[in-house]
């Protein structure tokens, strides 16, 4: 069954038509990557899926079910997707431990005590048993983002959005994050992710998607895209980066 | 008479009077926090009305003089509310810092990053409690230092009242002053006495601001 299922999206910002009539299906337990150039209207698809844009037009479903961006209950379809950002988004005024419990229990409505047990169970997961009391000022990069993606995860969601998540990191603390994402991968999550590292694309991936000026120009396994790239534009970018 | 005599017949008088001036003080400032936060909403409020009358309530109380306002409140209105003149007092005073704290309340809620919003929406949080949560308890840290300022202003603006009769500290040193000849010693007198105030004041801002951050005073550490 698929998590997600877009047909004829369209985003502009003003003039900026940046989502020119995008179709997507992701399918569970499925890690697509998207890639393509800046500007190309991944980061924008990305939040479309989760609503923080609203689309001009065209459909998308969630679970099979269609969401209306103006009737239907929004912050209910974003409890089913996590999403982690380019920038972290940590909560600075709240500690590692709450950052975590805060959506669990102010939004579904779970017990501190539990949510406390499956904050520390997911640290653990992230390799941060450890980092419960510290405040995200103190933490590295990696490990900031390390916790926003258990912070994403606490609210158990069927689907994960990774929006350029090592794109602000130092290059040394980029794999930590690729491997609790890999982790999570073989743990049978829903993921879509938008990344500028082709190895991890490549290892990583059941679908890439080449994006380019807001729409798919070419879709398939890692080896149809990366080893054999049918679309002159998918050469192109590809060969800029090798 | 020498001076530490003259300090001894006007020292519990004084400090009687001060209980008055912090007394209309705090009120005031609580009332302000209220004011200014309702106004803050208003004014970055989606509605187009809401930020008209956001605008009208910050353009006018900013822009006359206290004193304006103070003799609008209990004079001017006399006809349509009587108030007593500690209630005239301290309610223009909360009205007057309430558009200052309105606008200090609305530029941090501004500067909280955006995508802290994102982060809590994208959590299934509601707007509503995206505010409460996040951006707010953020943004009155950040406007702890301006708050305290204007605190710290509306302190000292509370001499304005003494006009309407209100014997606070600043009334009575001007009663003193004209019975006893000896402005310079009276207000010598009052202006420490307000001077330690502030100081007192000030301490407290800052213990509050150590205490709301607790994430700098660690990571600093």
């Amino acid at each position: 069954m698929s998590v997600i299922d877009i047909k004829g999206l369209h985003k502009s910002f003003g003039d900026l038509h940046i989502l020119k009539g995008m179709d997507l299906t992701i399918e569970t337990g499925q890690v697509v990557v998207i890639i393509g150039p800046s500007g190309s209207g991944k980061s924008t698809l990305l939040r479309c899926i989760n609503f923080l844009e609203s689309p001009d037009e065209g459909e998308i479903r969630v679970n099979g079910k269609l969401i209306d961006p103006k009737t239907s209950n929004l912050d209910k379809v974003r409890q089913h997707m996590g999403m982690v950002f380019q920038q972290f988004q940590l909560f600075p005024h709240k500690n590692v431990l709450h950052n975590i419990t805060i959506g669990p229990v102010n939004v579904k409505g779970v017990s501190n005590k539990k949510a406390v047990a499956t904050a520390r169970e997911l640290l653990k997961k992230v390799g941060l048993p450890d980092r419960e009391k510290a405040w995200p000022s103190q933490l590295s990069g990696g490990q900031k983002q390390r916790v926003a993606i258990a912070r994403a995860l606490a609210m158990d969601p069927d689907i994960m959005l990774f929006d350029e998540v090592t794109s602000a990191l130092d290059p040394e603390l980029v794999n930590e994050v690729l491997q609790v994402m890999q982790d999570l991968a073989a743990g049978g999550m829903t993921m879509v992710i938008v990344t500028h590292e082709m190895g991890f694309a490549r290892e990583m991936a059941d679908q890439v998607v080449m994006m380019d000026d807001g729409l798919i120009v070419e879709q398939g396994t890692p080896e149809q895209i990366f080893d054999n790239p049918q679309e002159e534009r998918t050469q192109a970018f590809l060969s800029q980066l090798f | 008479m020498a001076f530490f005599s003259f300090i001894q017949e006007y020292f519990w008088g004084f400090l009687m009077a001060t209980r008055l001036t912090l007394l209309i003080t705090a009120v005031s400032l609580v009332l302000a926090v209220i004011i200014g936060l309702l106004f803050a909403f208003l004014k970055i409020s989606r509605n187009r009305a809401a930020n008209l009358i956001a605008d009208g309530y910050i353009g006018l109380t900013r822009g006359m003089p206290l004193i304006v306002q103070l003799m609008f409140l209990y004079f001017g209105i006399s006809k349509l509310l009587v108030l007593s003149p500690f209630w005239a007092g301290t309610l223009a005073l909360a009205f007057h810092s309430g558009g200052y704290v309105a606008e200090i309340l609305r530029g941090a809620i501004q500067n909280i990053d955006s995508g802290q919003t994102e982060a809590a929406r994208s959590l299934g949080m509601s707007r509503r409690k995206t505010m409460m949560l996040i951006v707010l308890p953020q943004a009155f840290r950040r406007a702890l230092p301006p708050l305290g300022n204007q605190f710290i202003i509306g302190l000292k603006d509370s001499t304005l009242v003494a006009y309407l009769g209100v014997p606070e500290l600043f009334s009575k040193a001007m009663t003193a002053a004209a019975a006893n000849y000896r402005p310079f010693e009276t207000y010598l007198m009052a202006g420490t006495y307000y001077l330690v105030l502030v100081i007192v004041f000030t301490w407290m801002v800052n213990k509050l601001e150590k205490r709301l951050t607790p994430d700098r005073q660690e990571a600093t550490a």
